[in-house]
Protein backbone atom coordinates (compact mmCIF):
# COMPACT_ATOMS: atom_id res chain seq x y z
CA UNK A 1 0.00 0.00 0.00
CA UNK A 2 2.81 2.35 0.97
CA UNK A 3 4.75 1.30 -2.11
CA UNK A 4 1.76 2.05 -4.28
CA UNK A 5 1.40 5.46 -2.67
CA UNK A 6 5.02 6.26 -3.25
CA UNK A 7 4.77 5.06 -6.80
CA UNK A 8 1.83 7.35 -7.45
CA UNK A 9 3.65 10.30 -6.00
CA UNK A 10 6.65 9.62 -8.09
CA UNK A 11 4.54 9.18 -11.19
CA UNK A 12 2.95 12.51 -10.47
CA UNK A 13 6.31 14.10 -10.06
CA UNK A 14 7.63 12.40 -13.12
CA UNK A 15 4.65 13.50 -15.07
CA UNK A 16 5.05 17.11 -14.10
CA UNK A 17 8.74 17.04 -14.72
CA UNK A 18 8.42 15.43 -18.09
CA UNK A 19 5.71 17.89 -18.96
CA UNK A 20 8.08 20.69 -18.11
CA UNK A 21 10.78 19.08 -20.17
CA UNK A 22 8.47 18.51 -23.11
CA UNK A 23 7.48 22.14 -23.09
CA UNK A 24 10.95 22.88 -24.19
CA UNK A 25 10.50 20.89 -27.35
CA UNK A 26 8.74 22.53 -30.14
CA UNK A 27 9.06 19.71 -32.54
CA UNK A 28 8.22 16.13 -31.91
CA UNK A 29 11.38 15.08 -33.61
CA UNK A 30 13.43 16.57 -30.87
CA UNK A 31 11.88 14.25 -28.33
CA UNK A 32 13.69 11.34 -29.88
CA UNK A 33 16.97 13.06 -29.38
CA UNK A 34 16.36 13.38 -25.71
CA UNK A 35 19.23 11.87 -23.91
CA UNK A 36 18.44 8.94 -21.59
CA UNK A 37 21.13 10.11 -19.25
CA UNK A 38 19.00 13.04 -18.35
CA UNK A 39 16.66 10.58 -16.66
CA UNK A 40 19.47 9.01 -14.72
CA UNK A 41 18.78 11.00 -11.64
CA UNK A 42 15.10 9.99 -11.86
CA UNK A 43 15.99 6.36 -12.33
CA UNK A 44 17.85 6.33 -9.07
CA UNK A 45 15.11 8.14 -7.38
CA UNK A 46 12.44 5.80 -8.75
CA UNK A 47 14.30 2.65 -7.67
CA UNK A 48 14.85 3.93 -4.21
CA UNK A 49 11.41 5.30 -3.78
CA UNK A 50 9.69 2.02 -4.67
CA UNK A 51 11.39 0.25 -1.80
CA UNK A 52 11.01 2.82 0.89
CA UNK A 53 8.25 4.38 2.97
CA UNK A 54 6.34 7.52 1.95
CA UNK A 55 8.51 10.50 1.55
CA UNK A 56 8.02 14.13 1.29
CA UNK A 57 8.57 15.53 -2.17
CA UNK A 58 9.84 19.02 -2.89
CA UNK A 59 9.76 20.31 -6.40
CA UNK A 60 12.10 23.23 -7.04
CA UNK A 61 12.01 25.19 -10.24
CA UNK A 62 15.37 26.73 -10.67
CA UNK A 63 15.37 27.56 -14.33
CA UNK A 64 12.92 27.74 -17.04
CA UNK A 65 14.77 24.99 -18.69
CA UNK A 66 14.81 22.40 -16.04
CA UNK A 67 12.95 21.39 -12.95
CA UNK A 68 14.82 19.62 -10.27
CA UNK A 69 13.20 17.16 -7.93
CA UNK A 70 14.60 16.85 -4.46
CA UNK A 71 13.41 13.89 -2.40
CA UNK A 72 13.92 13.94 1.34
CA UNK A 73 14.66 10.32 2.08
CA UNK A 74 14.67 8.51 5.48
CA UNK A 75 18.14 7.08 5.16
CA UNK A 76 21.35 8.93 4.99
CA UNK A 77 22.11 6.98 1.88
CA UNK A 78 19.07 8.44 0.38
CA UNK A 79 20.24 11.85 1.32
CA UNK A 80 23.54 10.96 -0.13
CA UNK A 81 21.84 10.01 -3.32
CA UNK A 82 19.99 13.22 -3.17
CA UNK A 83 23.20 15.07 -2.85
CA UNK A 84 24.47 13.20 -5.81
CA UNK A 85 21.32 13.91 -7.63
CA UNK A 86 21.60 17.47 -6.69
CA UNK A 87 25.14 17.56 -7.99
CA UNK A 88 24.15 15.64 -11.07
CA UNK A 89 21.23 17.87 -11.64
CA UNK A 90 22.01 21.30 -12.79
CA UNK A 91 20.88 23.19 -9.75
CA UNK A 92 22.60 26.44 -9.71
CA UNK A 93 21.57 27.53 -6.30
CA UNK A 94 19.84 25.65 -3.49
CA UNK A 95 17.10 27.59 -1.79
CA UNK A 96 17.78 25.95 1.54
CA UNK A 97 21.04 25.74 3.32
CA UNK A 98 22.01 22.36 4.73
CA UNK A 99 22.62 23.93 8.06
CA UNK A 100 19.02 24.79 8.27
CA UNK A 101 18.12 21.10 8.32
CA UNK A 102 20.46 20.09 11.08
CA UNK A 103 17.85 19.67 13.68
CA UNK A 104 15.38 18.10 11.36
CA UNK A 105 16.99 14.72 10.91
CA UNK A 106 15.26 13.37 13.94
CA UNK A 107 11.88 14.48 12.86
CA UNK A 108 11.33 11.80 10.22
CA UNK A 109 12.43 9.29 12.83
CA UNK A 110 9.93 10.50 15.38
CA UNK A 111 7.21 10.65 12.81
CA UNK A 112 8.04 7.12 11.74
CA UNK A 113 7.97 5.93 15.35
CA UNK A 114 4.59 7.52 15.66
CA UNK A 115 3.51 5.70 12.57
CA UNK A 116 4.67 2.45 14.14
CA UNK A 117 2.27 2.91 17.14
CA UNK A 118 -0.74 0.65 16.84
CA UNK A 119 -3.94 2.41 15.81
CA UNK A 120 -6.72 1.65 18.21
CA UNK A 121 -10.13 1.44 16.60
CA UNK A 122 -12.79 2.60 18.98
CA UNK A 123 -16.18 0.87 18.77
CA UNK A 124 -18.80 3.22 17.47
CA UNK A 125 -21.82 3.29 19.85
CA UNK A 126 -24.73 1.25 18.56
CA UNK A 127 -27.12 4.13 18.08
CA UNK A 128 -24.64 5.99 15.97
CA UNK A 129 -24.00 3.03 13.76
CA UNK A 130 -26.95 3.73 11.51
CA UNK A 131 -27.53 0.01 11.26
CA UNK A 132 -31.05 -1.38 11.55
CA UNK A 133 -29.74 -4.79 12.52
CA UNK A 134 -28.91 -3.64 16.04
CA UNK A 135 -32.63 -2.88 16.62
CA UNK A 136 -33.69 -6.47 16.02
CA UNK A 137 -35.66 -6.70 19.28
CA UNK A 138 -37.69 -3.61 18.45
CA UNK A 139 -38.42 -4.98 15.00
CA UNK A 140 -39.50 -8.22 16.62
CA UNK A 141 -41.86 -6.36 18.96
CA UNK A 142 -43.43 -4.37 16.15
CA UNK A 143 -43.83 -7.54 14.10
CA UNK A 144 -45.58 -9.18 17.06
CA UNK A 145 -47.95 -6.24 17.37
CA UNK A 146 -48.75 -6.34 13.68
CA UNK A 147 -49.42 -10.08 13.96
CA UNK A 148 -51.76 -9.42 16.90
CA UNK A 149 -53.65 -6.76 14.94
CA UNK A 150 -53.97 -9.03 11.91
CA UNK A 151 -55.27 -11.86 14.11
CA UNK A 152 -57.74 -9.46 15.75
CA UNK A 153 -59.23 -8.47 12.40
CA UNK A 154 -59.37 -12.03 11.09
CA UNK A 155 -60.82 -13.46 14.33
CA UNK A 156 -63.43 -10.75 14.65
CA UNK A 157 -64.58 -11.27 11.08
CA UNK A 158 -64.75 -15.05 11.50
CA UNK A 159 -66.90 -14.77 14.64
CA UNK A 160 -69.16 -12.32 12.90
CA UNK A 161 -69.61 -14.66 9.94
CA UNK A 162 -70.36 -17.60 12.21
CA UNK A 163 -72.97 -15.61 14.11
CA UNK A 164 -74.62 -14.45 10.92
CA UNK A 165 -74.62 -18.00 9.54
CA UNK A 166 -76.30 -19.27 12.73
CA UNK A 167 -78.95 -16.58 12.56
CA UNK A 168 -79.66 -17.16 8.88
CA UNK A 169 -80.13 -20.88 9.55
CA UNK A 170 -82.45 -20.40 12.54
CA UNK A 171 -84.31 -17.27 11.51
CA UNK A 172 -87.24 -19.05 9.89
CA UNK A 173 -87.85 -21.38 12.84
CA UNK A 174 -87.66 -18.52 15.33
CA UNK A 175 -89.95 -16.25 13.35
CA UNK A 176 -92.53 -19.00 13.12
CA UNK A 177 -92.51 -19.45 16.90
CA UNK A 178 -92.02 -15.95 18.28
CA UNK A 179 -93.59 -12.59 17.49
CA UNK A 180 -90.54 -10.59 18.52
CA UNK A 181 -87.22 -11.87 17.15
CA UNK A 182 -84.33 -9.60 18.07
CA UNK A 183 -84.65 -6.75 20.57
CA UNK A 184 -81.99 -4.61 22.24
CA UNK A 185 -84.37 -2.93 24.68
CA UNK A 186 -83.62 0.58 23.46
CA UNK A 187 -86.37 1.07 20.89
CA UNK A 188 -89.58 2.76 21.99
CA UNK A 189 -91.77 0.19 20.30
CA UNK A 190 -91.48 -3.57 20.57
CA UNK A 191 -90.52 -4.30 16.99
CA UNK A 192 -88.25 -7.06 15.80
CA UNK A 193 -84.80 -5.77 14.94
CA UNK A 194 -84.16 -8.96 13.03
CA UNK A 195 -80.52 -9.02 14.02
CA UNK A 196 -78.21 -10.18 16.80
CA UNK A 197 -76.97 -7.88 19.57
CA UNK A 198 -73.20 -7.84 19.68
CA UNK A 199 -72.04 -7.77 23.27
CA UNK A 200 -68.42 -8.51 22.52
CA UNK A 201 -66.21 -9.54 19.66
CA UNK A 202 -67.08 -13.14 20.63
CA UNK A 203 -70.54 -12.96 22.32
CA UNK A 204 -73.79 -12.35 20.47
CA UNK A 205 -77.31 -12.18 22.02
CA UNK A 206 -80.76 -12.68 20.61
CA UNK A 207 -84.00 -12.03 22.54
CA UNK A 208 -87.21 -13.68 21.34
CA UNK A 209 -90.60 -13.13 22.88
CA UNK A 210 -94.32 -13.42 22.20
CA UNK A 211 -95.17 -17.09 22.44
CA UNK A 212 -97.48 -19.35 24.40
CA UNK A 213 -96.05 -20.84 27.61
CA UNK A 214 -92.98 -18.67 27.92
CA UNK A 215 -92.20 -15.06 28.71
CA UNK A 216 -89.22 -15.05 26.42
CA UNK A 217 -86.10 -16.81 25.22
CA UNK A 218 -82.59 -15.41 25.39
CA UNK A 219 -80.08 -17.05 23.05
CA UNK A 220 -76.43 -16.35 23.64
CA UNK A 221 -73.79 -17.35 21.08
CA UNK A 222 -70.57 -17.71 23.05
CA UNK A 223 -67.84 -18.10 20.49
CA UNK A 224 -64.16 -18.59 21.18
CA UNK A 225 -61.99 -15.51 21.52
CA UNK A 226 -60.61 -15.75 18.04
CA UNK A 227 -59.75 -12.04 18.10
CA UNK A 228 -57.23 -12.51 20.95
CA UNK A 229 -53.96 -14.07 19.81
CA UNK A 230 -53.09 -15.27 23.31
CA UNK A 231 -56.35 -17.18 23.47
CA UNK A 232 -55.72 -18.66 20.04
CA UNK A 233 -52.32 -19.93 21.20
CA UNK A 234 -53.82 -21.31 24.44
CA UNK A 235 -56.48 -23.16 22.45
CA UNK A 236 -53.75 -24.93 20.49
CA UNK A 237 -52.84 -26.68 23.74
CA UNK A 238 -56.43 -27.37 24.83
CA UNK A 239 -59.17 -27.46 22.18
CA UNK A 240 -62.47 -25.87 23.23
CA UNK A 241 -65.77 -25.61 21.38
CA UNK A 242 -67.97 -22.66 20.60
CA UNK A 243 -71.18 -22.78 22.63
CA UNK A 244 -74.80 -21.77 22.19
CA UNK A 245 -76.64 -21.06 25.47
CA UNK A 246 -80.41 -20.80 25.48
CA UNK A 247 -82.43 -19.58 28.48
CA UNK A 248 -86.21 -19.87 28.29
CA UNK A 249 -88.16 -18.03 30.99
CA UNK A 250 -91.46 -19.82 31.55
CA UNK A 251 -94.73 -18.41 32.83
CA UNK A 252 -95.50 -19.38 36.42
CA UNK A 253 -98.70 -21.16 35.46
CA UNK A 254 -97.09 -23.06 32.58
CA UNK A 255 -94.54 -25.08 34.52
CA UNK A 256 -94.87 -27.37 37.51
CA UNK A 257 -92.48 -27.43 40.44
CA UNK A 258 -89.48 -29.66 39.76
CA UNK A 259 -85.73 -29.53 39.21
CA UNK A 260 -84.16 -31.73 36.58
CA UNK A 261 -80.92 -31.83 34.55
CA UNK A 262 -79.34 -34.05 31.91
CA UNK A 263 -75.97 -33.70 30.22
CA UNK A 264 -72.37 -34.81 30.17
CA UNK A 265 -71.14 -36.10 33.53
CA UNK A 266 -68.44 -33.44 33.77
CA UNK A 267 -70.89 -30.63 33.06
CA UNK A 268 -73.40 -31.94 35.61
CA UNK A 269 -70.79 -32.23 38.35
CA UNK A 270 -69.76 -28.64 37.71
CA UNK A 271 -73.37 -27.41 37.61
CA UNK A 272 -74.20 -29.23 40.82
CA UNK A 273 -71.42 -27.36 42.58
CA UNK A 274 -72.13 -23.98 41.07
CA UNK A 275 -75.92 -23.74 40.77
CA UNK A 276 -77.99 -22.89 43.83
CA UNK A 277 -81.05 -24.99 42.91
CA UNK A 278 -79.19 -28.10 41.75
CA UNK A 279 -77.09 -28.18 44.91
CA UNK A 280 -80.15 -27.84 47.16
CA UNK A 281 -82.70 -30.06 45.39
CA UNK A 282 -80.55 -32.64 43.58
CA UNK A 283 -78.03 -33.63 46.20
CA UNK A 284 -77.36 -37.14 44.80
CA UNK A 285 -74.58 -37.80 42.32
CA UNK A 286 -75.42 -37.77 38.60
CA UNK A 287 -76.91 -41.11 37.55
CA UNK A 288 -76.47 -42.97 34.32
CA UNK A 289 -79.22 -42.64 31.76
CA UNK A 290 -78.73 -46.11 30.28
CA UNK A 291 -82.06 -47.20 31.81
CA UNK A 292 -83.83 -44.80 29.47
CA UNK A 293 -81.71 -45.64 26.46
CA UNK A 294 -79.35 -42.71 26.72
CA UNK A 295 -75.70 -43.08 25.70
CA UNK A 296 -73.07 -43.54 28.41
CA UNK A 297 -71.71 -40.06 27.87
CA UNK A 298 -74.90 -38.53 29.32
CA UNK A 299 -75.96 -38.55 32.98
CA UNK A 300 -79.10 -37.38 34.85
CA UNK A 301 -79.65 -35.22 37.95
CA UNK A 302 -83.21 -35.22 39.22
CA UNK A 303 -85.21 -34.12 42.25
CA UNK A 304 -87.34 -37.27 42.10
CA UNK A 305 -87.75 -40.33 39.94
CA UNK A 306 -91.16 -39.30 38.71
CA UNK A 307 -89.72 -36.23 37.03
CA UNK A 308 -87.13 -38.31 35.18
CA UNK A 309 -89.78 -40.75 34.02
CA UNK A 310 -91.97 -37.93 32.86
CA UNK A 311 -89.21 -36.07 31.02
CA UNK A 312 -87.60 -39.04 29.29
CA UNK A 313 -90.28 -39.75 26.71
CA UNK A 314 -89.54 -41.24 23.30
CA UNK A 315 -89.00 -38.01 21.46
CA UNK A 316 -86.75 -36.52 24.10
CA UNK A 317 -84.68 -39.68 24.22
CA UNK A 318 -84.42 -39.58 20.44
CA UNK A 319 -83.13 -36.01 20.54
CA UNK A 320 -80.65 -36.77 23.32
CA UNK A 321 -79.34 -39.91 21.66
CA UNK A 322 -78.91 -38.51 18.17
CA UNK A 323 -77.31 -35.23 19.20
CA UNK A 324 -75.44 -36.38 22.31
CA UNK A 325 -72.10 -35.08 20.99
CA UNK A 326 -73.52 -31.56 20.71
CA UNK A 327 -75.35 -31.46 24.07
CA UNK A 328 -73.43 -30.08 27.03
CA UNK A 329 -76.36 -29.74 29.47
CA UNK A 330 -80.14 -29.40 29.69
CA UNK A 331 -81.50 -27.94 32.93
CA UNK A 332 -85.20 -27.50 33.86
CA UNK A 333 -85.98 -25.78 37.15
CA UNK A 334 -88.73 -23.84 38.87
CA UNK A 335 -86.24 -22.66 41.52
CA UNK A 336 -83.59 -21.23 39.22
CA UNK A 337 -81.75 -18.25 40.68
CA UNK A 338 -78.41 -18.47 38.96
CA UNK A 339 -75.09 -19.50 40.43
CA UNK A 340 -74.44 -19.47 44.19
CA UNK A 341 -73.65 -15.98 45.39
CA UNK A 342 -70.66 -15.86 47.74
CA UNK A 343 -71.08 -12.88 50.05
CA UNK A 344 -68.41 -11.68 52.40
CA UNK A 345 -70.79 -11.18 55.30
CA UNK A 346 -71.89 -14.80 55.17
CA UNK A 347 -75.27 -16.01 54.05
CA UNK A 348 -77.57 -13.52 52.30
CA UNK A 349 -80.40 -12.41 54.56
CA UNK A 350 -83.20 -13.47 52.26
CA UNK A 351 -83.73 -16.17 49.69
CA UNK A 352 -82.76 -15.14 46.16
CA UNK A 353 -85.56 -14.60 43.64
CA UNK A 354 -86.38 -17.66 41.57
CA UNK A 355 -87.80 -18.02 38.10
CA UNK A 356 -89.15 -21.00 36.21
CA UNK A 357 -86.48 -21.55 33.61
CA UNK A 358 -85.35 -24.00 30.95
CA UNK A 359 -81.62 -23.81 30.18
CA UNK A 360 -79.82 -25.45 27.28
CA UNK A 361 -76.09 -25.46 26.52
CA UNK A 362 -75.03 -26.85 23.15
CA UNK A 363 -71.53 -27.31 21.71
CA UNK A 364 -70.96 -26.25 18.14
CA UNK A 365 -69.34 -29.10 16.17
CA UNK A 366 -65.76 -28.64 15.10
CA UNK A 367 -64.00 -28.18 18.47
CA UNK A 368 -62.94 -24.68 17.56
CA UNK A 369 -62.37 -25.26 13.86
CA UNK A 370 -65.88 -24.18 13.01
CA UNK A 371 -67.19 -23.17 9.63
CA UNK A 372 -70.43 -21.33 8.85
CA UNK A 373 -71.93 -24.47 7.37
CA UNK A 374 -71.58 -26.25 10.74
CA UNK A 375 -74.35 -24.02 12.07
CA UNK A 376 -76.91 -26.02 10.14
CA UNK A 377 -76.19 -28.97 12.42
CA UNK A 378 -77.63 -27.01 15.35
CA UNK A 379 -81.07 -26.56 13.81
CA UNK A 380 -82.48 -29.88 15.13
CA UNK A 381 -81.39 -28.79 18.60
CA UNK A 382 -83.54 -25.68 18.34
CA UNK A 383 -86.42 -27.99 17.48
CA UNK A 384 -85.64 -29.83 20.71
CA UNK A 385 -85.86 -26.55 22.61
CA UNK A 386 -89.27 -25.75 21.15
CA UNK A 387 -90.44 -29.25 21.93
CA UNK A 388 -89.19 -28.94 25.52
CA UNK A 389 -91.13 -25.71 26.02
CA UNK A 390 -94.36 -27.39 25.01
CA UNK A 391 -93.49 -30.47 27.05
CA UNK A 392 -92.82 -28.47 30.20
CA UNK A 393 -96.26 -26.93 29.87
CA UNK A 394 -97.95 -30.30 29.49
CA UNK A 395 -96.03 -32.21 32.15
CA UNK A 396 -97.68 -32.17 35.58
CA UNK A 397 -96.69 -34.00 38.72
CA UNK A 398 -99.18 -36.32 40.34
CA UNK A 399 -100.40 -35.72 43.87
CA UNK A 400 -97.57 -37.57 45.56
CA UNK A 401 -94.97 -35.87 43.46
CA UNK A 402 -96.46 -32.49 44.21
CA UNK A 403 -96.47 -33.14 47.94
CA UNK A 404 -92.87 -34.28 47.81
CA UNK A 405 -91.87 -31.22 45.84
CA UNK A 406 -93.62 -28.89 48.29
CA UNK A 407 -91.96 -30.63 51.21
CA UNK A 408 -88.56 -30.20 49.59
CA UNK A 409 -89.10 -26.52 49.07
CA UNK A 410 -90.29 -26.02 52.63
CA UNK A 411 -87.24 -27.88 53.92
CA UNK A 412 -84.86 -25.74 51.91
CA UNK A 413 -86.52 -22.58 53.14
CA UNK A 414 -86.38 -23.72 56.75
CA UNK A 415 -82.69 -24.57 56.45
CA UNK A 416 -82.04 -21.22 55.01
CA UNK A 417 -83.92 -19.44 57.78
CA UNK A 418 -82.02 -21.40 60.46
CA UNK A 419 -78.70 -20.48 58.94
CA UNK A 420 -79.61 -16.87 58.74
CA UNK A 421 -81.34 -16.74 62.14
CA UNK A 422 -78.39 -15.23 63.93
CA UNK A 423 -77.79 -12.67 61.20
CA UNK A 424 -81.46 -11.75 61.14
CA UNK A 425 -81.53 -11.32 64.89
CA UNK A 426 -78.55 -9.03 64.80
CA UNK A 427 -80.10 -7.06 61.99
CA UNK A 428 -83.37 -6.71 63.93
CA UNK A 429 -81.49 -5.61 67.06
CA UNK A 430 -79.57 -2.98 65.18
CA UNK A 431 -82.81 -1.72 63.63
CA UNK A 432 -84.42 -1.41 67.10
CA UNK A 433 -81.46 0.48 68.48
CA UNK A 434 -81.53 2.80 65.54
CA UNK A 435 -85.19 3.55 66.18
CA UNK A 436 -84.55 4.29 69.86
CA UNK A 437 -81.70 6.61 69.05
CA UNK A 438 -83.79 8.48 66.51
CA UNK A 439 -86.58 8.89 69.04
CA UNK A 440 -84.23 10.17 71.74
CA UNK A 441 -82.79 12.64 69.35
CA UNK A 442 -86.25 13.85 68.49
CA UNK A 443 -87.05 14.33 72.17
CA UNK A 444 -83.80 16.18 72.79
CA UNK A 445 -84.36 18.45 69.83
CA UNK A 446 -87.85 19.36 71.04
CA UNK A 447 -87.80 22.92 72.31
CA UNK A 448 -91.02 22.96 74.22
CA UNK A 449 -90.34 21.43 77.69
CA UNK A 450 -93.97 20.38 78.05
CA UNK A 451 -93.91 18.44 74.84
CA UNK A 452 -90.57 16.97 75.77
CA UNK A 453 -91.96 15.63 79.03
CA UNK A 454 -94.96 14.12 77.26
CA UNK A 455 -92.81 12.41 74.65
CA UNK A 456 -90.56 10.99 77.35
CA UNK A 457 -93.52 9.60 79.21
CA UNK A 458 -94.91 8.03 76.06
CA UNK A 459 -91.55 6.37 75.33
CA UNK A 460 -91.37 5.02 78.90
CA UNK A 461 -94.87 3.59 78.63
CA UNK A 462 -94.00 1.80 75.39
CA UNK A 463 -90.90 0.30 76.99
CA UNK A 464 -92.92 -0.96 79.94
CA UNK A 465 -95.53 -2.54 77.69
CA UNK A 466 -92.87 -4.39 75.77
CA UNK A 467 -91.32 -5.70 78.96
CA UNK A 468 -94.70 -6.92 80.18
CA UNK A 469 -95.35 -8.71 76.89
CA UNK A 470 -92.02 -10.47 77.11
CA UNK A 471 -92.68 -11.55 80.66
CA UNK A 472 -96.06 -12.93 79.65
CA UNK A 473 -94.48 -14.95 76.84
CA UNK A 474 -91.82 -16.36 79.15
CA UNK A 475 -94.56 -17.42 81.59
CA UNK A 476 -96.56 -19.11 78.84
CA UNK A 477 -93.48 -21.01 77.64
CA UNK A 478 -92.78 -22.14 81.18
CA UNK A 479 -96.36 -23.31 81.62
CA UNK A 480 -96.24 -25.22 78.33
CA UNK A 481 -92.97 -26.82 79.31
CA UNK A 482 -94.50 -27.97 82.52
CA UNK B 1 -109.23 -18.88 11.79
CA UNK B 2 -109.43 -20.48 15.19
CA UNK B 3 -107.43 -23.50 14.03
CA UNK B 4 -104.81 -21.15 12.71
CA UNK B 5 -104.56 -19.49 16.10
CA UNK B 6 -104.37 -22.85 17.78
CA UNK B 7 -101.47 -24.08 15.65
CA UNK B 8 -99.65 -20.79 15.61
CA UNK B 9 -97.79 -20.54 18.91
CA UNK B 10 -97.09 -16.82 18.51
CA UNK B 11 -98.85 -14.39 20.85
CA UNK B 12 -98.33 -10.72 19.96
CA UNK B 13 -100.07 -9.67 23.16
CA UNK B 14 -97.50 -11.48 25.31
CA UNK B 15 -94.41 -9.70 24.04
CA UNK B 16 -91.89 -8.74 26.70
CA UNK B 17 -89.03 -6.31 26.07
CA UNK B 18 -85.42 -7.33 26.47
CA UNK B 19 -83.79 -6.31 29.75
CA UNK B 20 -80.00 -6.56 29.79
CA UNK B 21 -78.97 -8.60 32.84
CA UNK B 22 -77.23 -6.43 35.43
CA UNK B 23 -73.55 -7.33 35.70
CA UNK B 24 -73.65 -7.06 39.49
CA UNK B 25 -75.71 -10.21 39.68
CA UNK B 26 -73.12 -12.35 37.91
CA UNK B 27 -69.69 -11.06 38.78
CA UNK B 28 -68.21 -14.53 38.39
CA UNK B 29 -69.50 -14.86 34.84
CA UNK B 30 -68.08 -11.53 33.78
CA UNK B 31 -64.70 -11.90 32.20
CA UNK B 32 -62.16 -9.95 34.32
CA UNK B 33 -59.44 -10.06 31.61
CA UNK B 34 -59.88 -6.53 30.21
CA UNK B 35 -59.77 -4.98 33.68
CA UNK B 36 -56.66 -6.91 34.72
CA UNK B 37 -54.90 -6.12 31.46
CA UNK B 38 -55.75 -2.46 31.80
CA UNK B 39 -54.25 -2.36 35.26
CA UNK B 40 -51.17 -4.32 34.22
CA UNK B 41 -50.72 -2.01 31.26
CA UNK B 42 -50.66 1.03 33.50
CA UNK B 43 -48.19 -0.55 35.92
CA UNK B 44 -45.86 -1.60 33.12
CA UNK B 45 -46.12 1.88 31.60
CA UNK B 46 -44.80 3.34 34.84
CA UNK B 47 -41.96 0.81 34.94
CA UNK B 48 -41.32 1.44 31.24
CA UNK B 49 -39.61 4.72 32.03
CA UNK B 50 -36.83 2.71 33.64
CA UNK B 51 -36.87 -0.47 31.54
CA UNK B 52 -37.59 -0.50 27.83
CA UNK B 53 -39.07 -3.99 27.68
CA UNK B 54 -41.66 -2.96 30.32
CA UNK B 55 -42.90 -0.24 27.99
CA UNK B 56 -43.30 -2.76 25.18
CA UNK B 57 -45.15 -5.18 27.47
CA UNK B 58 -47.45 -2.30 28.42
CA UNK B 59 -48.33 -1.78 24.77
CA UNK B 60 -49.14 -5.48 24.45
CA UNK B 61 -51.30 -5.36 27.60
CA UNK B 62 -53.34 -2.47 26.28
CA UNK B 63 -53.87 -4.30 22.98
CA UNK B 64 -55.01 -7.46 24.79
CA UNK B 65 -57.34 -5.41 26.99
CA UNK B 66 -58.87 -3.80 23.93
CA UNK B 67 -59.36 -7.16 22.19
CA UNK B 68 -61.17 -8.63 25.21
CA UNK B 69 -63.25 -5.57 26.10
CA UNK B 70 -67.02 -5.53 26.18
CA UNK B 71 -68.96 -3.23 23.90
CA UNK B 72 -70.41 -1.46 26.93
CA UNK B 73 -66.94 -0.69 28.20
CA UNK B 74 -65.83 2.92 28.33
CA UNK B 75 -63.67 3.67 25.28
CA UNK B 76 -62.01 6.59 27.05
CA UNK B 77 -60.47 4.19 29.55
CA UNK B 78 -59.14 2.02 26.74
CA UNK B 79 -57.74 4.98 24.83
CA UNK B 80 -56.05 6.47 27.87
CA UNK B 81 -54.37 3.17 28.71
CA UNK B 82 -53.25 2.78 25.12
CA UNK B 83 -51.86 6.33 24.87
CA UNK B 84 -50.07 5.90 28.18
CA UNK B 85 -48.27 2.80 26.97
CA UNK B 86 -47.31 4.44 23.66
CA UNK B 87 -45.96 7.48 25.46
CA UNK B 88 -43.94 5.22 27.78
CA UNK B 89 -42.28 3.61 24.75
CA UNK B 90 -41.60 6.97 23.06
CA UNK B 91 -40.19 8.56 26.20
CA UNK B 92 -37.92 5.64 26.99
CA UNK B 93 -36.42 5.86 23.48
CA UNK B 94 -36.04 9.62 23.61
CA UNK B 95 -34.23 9.26 26.89
CA UNK B 96 -32.02 6.41 25.70
CA UNK B 97 -31.98 5.76 21.95
CA UNK B 98 -29.87 2.65 22.23
CA UNK B 99 -31.45 -0.58 21.08
CA UNK B 100 -33.16 -2.70 23.68
CA UNK B 101 -31.16 -5.43 25.36
CA UNK B 102 -32.98 -8.65 26.21
CA UNK B 103 -33.92 -8.83 29.90
CA UNK B 104 -32.33 -12.30 30.27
Amino acid sequence: MKAFHTFCVVLLVFGSVSEAKFDDFEDEEDIVEYDDNDFAEFEDVMEDSVTESPQRVIITEDDEDETTVELEGQDENQEGDFEDADTQGDTESEPYDDEEFEGYEDKPDTSSSKNKDPITIVDVPAHLQNSWESYYLEILMVTGLLAYIMNYIIGKNKNSRLAQAWFNTHRELLESNFTLVGDDGTNKEATSTGKLNQENEHIYNLWCSGRVCCEGMLIQLRFLKRQDLLNVLARMMRPVSDQVQIKVTMNDEDMDTYVFAVGTRKALVRLQKEMQDLSEFCSDKPKSGAKYGLPDSLAILSEMGEVTDGMMDTKMVHFLTHYADKIESVHFSDQFSGPKIMQEEGQPLKLPDTKRTLLFTFNVPGSGNTYPKDMEALLPLMNMVIYSIDKAKKFRLNREGKQKADKNRARVEENFLKLTHVQRQEAAQSRREEKKRAEKERIMNEEDPEKQRRLEEAALRREQKKLEKKQMKMKQIKVKAM
Amino acid sequence: MSTNNMSDPRRPNKVLRYKPPPSECNPALDDPTPDYMNLLGMIFSMCGLMLKWCAWVAVYCSFISFANSRSSEDTKQMMSSFMLSISAVVMSYLQNPQPMTPPW
